[in-house]
């Protein structure tokens, strides 16, 4: 009986060690998962407060540097977030809090939203109906004599063009300005971008 | 002896539990149909001898809920898919799909045979079509040209040799493909090296217009032309 005990005890420390050897942070499963909403550099990722990961070109995807084993906790948060992105509440982890298995280590991925900057149109000399704009599938009908129109906001460091998608009744209306002089550019990180639309009669 | 009834009581009772199972004893299941993204008229779909009509929601974006009209016995194999459809290994193509719209079942089998799963759950989703909007650049002699739709921004890609020799070239333009009844306006975000250049083309000529009926008709809108000059 004796022997039986002491066998079984040297066997569940030899289990024990076994276990603790893979919890090093050097285990077999790679921590990664994909990534939404991101286009430039900025996006640092931690596992349980460190292996700080940064989220490079072509921003589609992020693997941590350290291995995990199974059974081992993970929990992945945000550091920082690209400067088009407004805080780190902004960049959402899913599935980011688990233990590591072959399953949960599957379903991680990270979503940030950008933010979002107006775009406006001031408008000269309109005075007749008609007029419509459109900065690629944003499509605005703008009513006679108005001088000031937003557009849908658009993306921090994403690319806009205002065009004129339809002349009012008996105008011709240009589009200047925006970064570009053509009314396109790259939304900058100023509150709001201008473009002028000019109408003759 | 003690429960004379005991017997007969059994036996209404087996008959009664057989009963609820459906229909004289006989299981019977539903064909369920779950289909999001619906926004136009056309979807029909067809298993097993019966077709059913799905129309698109009263509140837009809602998910669309039916019931083929007769159910399945157990054992019998469906697969549903747009009336008509060509079906291959379970791919289905074609069919009595919505206007402007194509929905699959690609994320749940549309297939199976009943009694294999507790419920008959078919999922399809509905996209709107989108179509190419391309054309061309003419007289572009260097690289740096940027065009914009919107949102999306399009390199315009140069042969090395048109770049060093800067001998004017049409070069193939496409932008991203744009949904049906969504607008798109292209413009200039960045000029080349040493050029301007203004677009046109498009259904107003100004390279701008709308994904319509007409363009949907056509295939795609490949009239836009991006035209080059050098800078005073």
């Amino acid at each position: 009986m004796k022997s039986s005990i002491l066998r079984a005890g040297v066997i569940a420390l030899a289990c024990a060690l076994g276990l603790s050897a893979c919890g090093g942070g050097s285990g077999d499963l790679y921590l990664s998962g994909a990534v939404v909403g991101v286009t430039k550099d900025g996006l640092v990722l931690q596992n349980n407060g460190g292996d700080d990961t940064a989220v490079v070109a072509p921003y589609t995807s992020f693997q941590f540097g350290n291995r995990v084993s199974t059974d081992d906790q993970f929990n992945i948060t945000v550091k920082s977030v690209p400067s088009n992105v407004a805080t780190k509440d902004d960049c959402t982890v899913n599935n980011g809090k688990a233990r590591a298995n072959y399953y949960t280590i599957a379903q991680i991925s990270v979503t940030c939203t950008i933010r979002k900057r107006a775009l406006t149109a001031t408008i000269n000399n309109l005075t007749t109906s008609g007029l419509v704009l459109i900065n690629g599938s944003d499509k605005q009908t703008i009513p006679a004599r108005t001088t000031t129109w937003p557009m849908a906001p658009v993306n921090q460091d994403g690319a806009y063009g205002v065009t004129v998608l339809t002349q009012p009744t008996g105008q011709t209306c240009t589009v200047s300005g925006g970064s570009s002089g053509n009314g396109s550019g790259i939304m900058g990180e100023t509150e709001a971008t201008t473009v002028t639309v000019t109408c003759n009669p | 002896m003690k429960f004379p009834l005991a017997r007969p009581a059994l036996a209404l009772a087996i008959t009664l539990t057989l009963a609820s199972c459906g229909g004289g004893g006989k299981a019977t299941f539903p064909i369920n149909v779950m289909v999001s993204g619906l926004q136009y008229p056309g979807l029909v779909l067809s298993t097993n001898g019966q077709d059913l009509t799905i129309d698109p929601p009263a509140t837009p974006g809602a998910v669309v809920t039916a019931v083929f009209p007769n159910q399945l016995e157990y054992g019998q194999t469906y697969e549903v898919v747009p009336k008509g459809a060509t079906v291959v290994n379970h791919a289905a193509t074609g069919g009595a799909q919505p206007k402007h719209q194509n929905c699959s079942s690609t994320l749940f089998p549309p297939y199976g045979t009943a009694g294999q799963l507790a419920k008959i759950d078919i999922r399809f989703v509905c996209s709107i079509l989108a179509y190419p909007l391309t054309g061309k650049v003419v007289g572009l002699t260097g690289t740096g040209l940027v065009l914009a739709n919107g949102s999306t921004a399009a390199t315009v890609g140069v042969d090395p040799n048109l770049d060093a020799n800067k001998n004017p070239q049409d070069v193939p333009l496409a932008m991203n493909a744009v949904p049906y009844n969504t607008t798109y306006g292209v413009t200039v975000l960045t000029q080349p090296t040493g050029q301007t250049c203004t677009v046109t083309g498009g259904a107003n000529g100004t390279g701008g217009g709308t994904m319509d009926d007409a363009a949907e008709k056509h295939g795609s809108v490949d009239n836009l032309v991006v035209t080059c000059v050098a800078s005073s």
